[in-house]
């Protein structure tokens, strides 16, 4: 009983993980209608930064602050410069860019850092919790992991709701040409729809890089799985990108506690097939998927 | 007609690329060699992508199947080359077929995601029984150079010829396709499936089809290179395999066979090249490995934003109006996109994304 | 009701095209259309199918680039401005098929209409105006765009488009797939909108509710103007109505 607690409450740390990268992918996608494969490395690029100004200055939370900003800039140029060609070509188009990008930055990482495995601080300690004599089997940083992801996320969903530019981006994502004709500069907004994915993956950078440390690869599974989640929960759903990252965080840590650790990452691919096969159009999105 | 057209064209190359292999060294033999194994994957991959529409990010892995049937066939059954080279062809479409049912009513993002999973799965499946597939370390390959040849005929030679004959007859075959009932069947539901449905046309089964054919090409692929490079690893075939077939289908110009020529060229110079300046610079040995990659990522990048219609369809509109100022040439500037081994690159997904933008309001 | 909009010049056309030019693809849709609308007036646009009408309203508001020719708001040429543009200029298009964004509430869609006005104030008061003339806009705020009837839908676009206080309201079809009744009621909302001194220029298949409304008529067919007219003398004529206008 015990360990089933501290399952689920390590499946909630990590999946809040793959619940930044999903939510990040669904941004992109809602915006754009692009699947941005580069979005893993994108949130490796960032951490290095962090890991630049960490090393040189010696504060986590000024390195914190950089990825962020960082990941808001560069996501939106690369849109600007990048992606904004190839917006109304052929979807393959869009995939190889995305890709050319992806290794772009890898290489890029690996030319600069060098491929060694670094280490990455953590935010708060990594230490179990206790509550008396009880192990919760997560730590303060797991409690801070979650938290940051949760609070990034309802800003995000307040931004959106509640104000006018998220207004203007919903619309210039929902429709784009009559958001034209309502005076929303449509361009501007997927740039932001782009920079704020940024920040949201820079965010899942620094959050997962101290458990699988820094090199210029590390991004790749995390990403899967993040598309994973976003595949459950539904490519249109951002409630759907967090409850998919969730759910996956939790199952996975069923499988690996009761199961072993190497069947993970057969049990998250065959989660991603059952989707597919049963609702490609994942758990949370409308009925009716959008044909493009 | 145009059948012939097809094989005097191919004869024309192939006895080109016999006057090449002797005139070039081994290693340029090896190199062409590549080359053409990666001319018959593409051609496949560029037939699925651009005439089917269909995407597909584990042809990879096809390949790998393709290479280790080849291996253990010629390891445990001694079968002569080309039933091996048949035979991994069969055993890869067999399992292209399964994918394809699988696959079928998954589009766009959907089945780039479950093809991807392909990629990344099936080489740890060959890590499963290392006594059958020879775990990390793969099985090794041996063949020799047929009698007929002599003893001192060199094996790089040898196997450029080979390889070279299956791609140009791979491209052959699929230009007949794509000109064929089938070919046209096949732009047409890649096109619109709803119109292709409602004029009869049998949708699920031609997509399954085009992934028949397409892996069939992988795994001949797959085959060939595996008795260029005389082993077989799961190393070998990675994502990034997968990854680097669709690029070069993409940069060569969907659709267009002589772009997977093109594309199978930029796939295995561009990063021998970059690699060989990086070297010349004395680079250390981590921006040294790592600048050939970020290299190719950007060309990759710049290709697809300088060229949308890929290499081909880039050469296509320089070719078109210098063409058409040369009155002996005019005849040949039209022809060109309808040429022997030029399966026409297709309009549509352009033109539907422009039409959804007009038609909207 | 509402104060009349800033100051409407008497001079200029509110909105004139000349010898337009716009097509798709290959080929030209409009081949050099000339109008004039004067200001606070409406212009019914008319013609069968494929005449070009959707075309002219879409070159006019710079979702389609012209081909050739000049579009001028109060005498300022403005041709081929991206449709943002345009709509930060005064010029409000209601498009055929009405362009709800149905995943919206009914009061997002309103205040989108309005959102790059720069009081803010301004944008409080055009929404408290809107619910005020459209009562069932008021009544379904909260809900789905999506929901709404064809009717609820058609009051929703122009609510929308008046939001902005345009000078010039370009209007695609507003009656198409509503019952008689409800098009009679649409119709006489947009009359209303003349004596609030709003320029319409109206794109119409029923050509007999457009007139009845309408001050000018242009008919067009194959991309091209056939007549301009009173629309009382357009009416009139029947050899016209029934040639070109199906009545």
């Amino acid at each position: 009983m015990a360990e089933l607690f501290e399952l689920t409450l390590g499946g909630l740390s990590v999946g809040m993980i793959y619940a930044a990268i999903a939510l990040s992918l669904v941004l992109i996608w809602r915006a754009t209608r692009i699947l941005n494969y580069a979005q893993g490395g994108l949130a490796m690029f960032t951490t290095y930064l962090a890991f630049t100004v960490i090393t040189h200055t010696g504060s986590y939370w000024a390195g914190f602050v950089v990825t962020l900003v960082a990941g808001l800039l560069l996501g939106g140029l690369i849109e600007r410069v990048v992606i904004r060609p190839v917006e109304n070509k052929p979807p393959l188009n869009a995939i190889i860019v995305t890709i050319g990008l992806l290794i772009f930055l890898e290489g890029l990482a690996g030319v600069i850092y060098g491929g060694q495995y670094r280490s990455f601080p953590a935010a708060f300690s990594i230490d179990g919790l206790h509550v008396g004599s009880l192990a919760l089997g997560i730590s303060a940083n797991d409690v801070f992991v979650a938290a940051a992801v949760l609070v990034a996320a309802l800003l995000l969903a307040g931004l959106f709701q509640y104000t006018s530019v998220g207004l203007r981006l919903r619309a210039a994502a929902f429709s784009p040409p009559v958001a034209r004709l309502l005076g929303v500069r449509v361009g501007r907004m997927l740039t932001l729809g782009w920079a704020l994915a940024g920040l949201i993956g820079a965010l899942a950078g620094v959050l997962v890089s101290p458990s699988t440390f820094l090199y210029p690869n590390s991004m790749d599974s995390v990403f899967v799985l993040g598309f994973t989640a976003a595949v459950i929960g539904g490519l249109d759903s951002p409630a759907g990108a967090v409850a998919g990252g969730l759910i996956l965080g939790v199952a996975l840590s069923y499988v690996g506690g009761y199961l072993g650790s190497d069947v993970v990452p057969l049990f998250g691919l065959a989660a991603l097939v059952v989707v597919l096969m049963i609702r490609p159009e994942g758990l949370f999105s409308a009925a009716a998927a959008r044909q493009v | 007609m145009t059948l012939l057209r097809h094989l005097a064209a191919a004869i024309v190359v192939a006895l080109v690329l016999v006057l090449l292999t002797v005139r070039l060294d081994a290693f340029r033999d090896y190199q062409m060699a590549e080359v053409a194994c990666y001319v018959v994957a593409v051609a496949g991959l560029t037939a699925l992508v651009g005439l089917s529409g269909q995407i597909s990010l584990g042809h990879g892995a096809f390949m790998a199947i393709g290479a280790y049937s080849a291996a253990l066939l010629l390891l445990h059954l001694h079968w002569p080359l080309p039933a091996v080279l048949a035979a991994a062809a069969v055993i890869t479409a067999a399992s292209g077929a399964v994918v394809g049912v699988a696959a079928a009513r998954l589009r766009g993002p959907y089945l780039a995601g479950a093809t991807l999973l392909l990629a990344v799965a099936l080489p740890s499946l060959a890590l499963s029984d290392p006594s059958l597939f020879g775990g990390d370390q793969g099985l090794s390959v041996v063949t020799s150079t047929p009698a007929f040849l002599g003893p001192t005929f060199p094996p790089t030679r040898w196997q450029a010829w080979l390889t070279c004959g299956c791609a140009l007859i791979t491209l052959v075959l699929l230009a007949n396709l794509a000109r064929s009932r089938v070919g046209r069947s096949w732009r047409a539901a890649g096109d619109d499936e709803v119109a292709a449905a409602l004029a009869g046309l049998n949708v699920a089964r031609l997509r399954v089809l085009a992934f028949v054919v397409s892996a069939a090409c992988a795994g001949l692929a797959g085959a060939l290179l595996a008795i260029t490079t005389s082993i077989v690893s799961p190393g070998a075939f990675t994502i990034t395999l997968s990854v680097a077939l669709l690029t070069g289908a993409v940069l060569g110009g969907l659709g267009s066979l002589a772009g997977a020529v093109w594309g199978s060229l930029v796939l295995v110079l561009v990063p021998t090249y970059v690699m060989d300046v990086a070297a010349s610079h004395g680079l250390s040995s981590s921006a040294g490995s790592n600048i050939p990659v970020a290299a190719y990522g950007v060309v990759l990048v710049v290709v697809m934003l300088l060229f949308p219609d890929g290499i081909q369809g880039g050469l296509v509109r320089l070719y078109r109006p210098v063409a058409a100022r040369v009155p002996a040439w005019r005849g040949l500037a039209r022809r060109k996109t309808t040429g022997p081994a030029t399966a026409p690159a297709p309009q549509p997904r352009a033109s539907a994304s422009e039409h959804q933008e007009e038609g909207s309001i | 009701m509402s104060e009349a909009p800033a100051a409407v010049p008497a001079g200029p056309d509110a909105l004139a095209v000349r010898d337009l030019a716009a097509g798709y693809g290959g080929g030209l849709a409009l081949h050099g259309i000339s109008l004039a609308v004067r200001p606070a007036s409406i212009t019914a646009v008319l013609g069968a199918n494929g005449a070009g009408k959707t075309t002219l309203l879409r070159a006019i508001s710079g979702v389609l680039k012209p081909r050739g020719g000049r579009v001028l708001l109060h005498g300022r040429d403005v041709t081929g401005r991206a449709p943002e543009n345009m709509a930060r200029s005064g010029v409000a298009h209601v498009p055929e098929g009405q362009g709800i964004i149905g995943e919206l509430t009914v009061e997002e869609n309103l205040r989108l209409g309005a959102l790059w006005r720069r009081p803010r104030e301004a944008r409080a008061a055009a929404l408290a105006e809107a619910y005020q003339r459209f009562r069932v806009l008021a009544e379904r705020r909260r809900r789905a765009a999506a929901t709404l009837s064809g009717g609820e839908r058609q009051m929703l676009v122009i609510a929308r488009a008046l939001m902005a206080q345009p000078r010039v309201l370009l209007l695609d079809e507003p009656s198409l797939g509503l019952a008689p009744r409800v098009v009679a009621q649409v119709m006489d909302l947009i009359a209303g909108l003349r004596e609030t001194g709003l320029t319409v220029l109206l794109v119409e298949q029923n050509a007999r509710s457009a007139l009845a409304i309408a001050d000018q008529g242009v008919v067009l067919n194959l991309g091209q103007v056939v007549v301009t007219a009173e629309a009382a003398a357009l009416a009139a004529d029947v050899q016209l109505r029934q040639h070109y206008l199906g009545f």
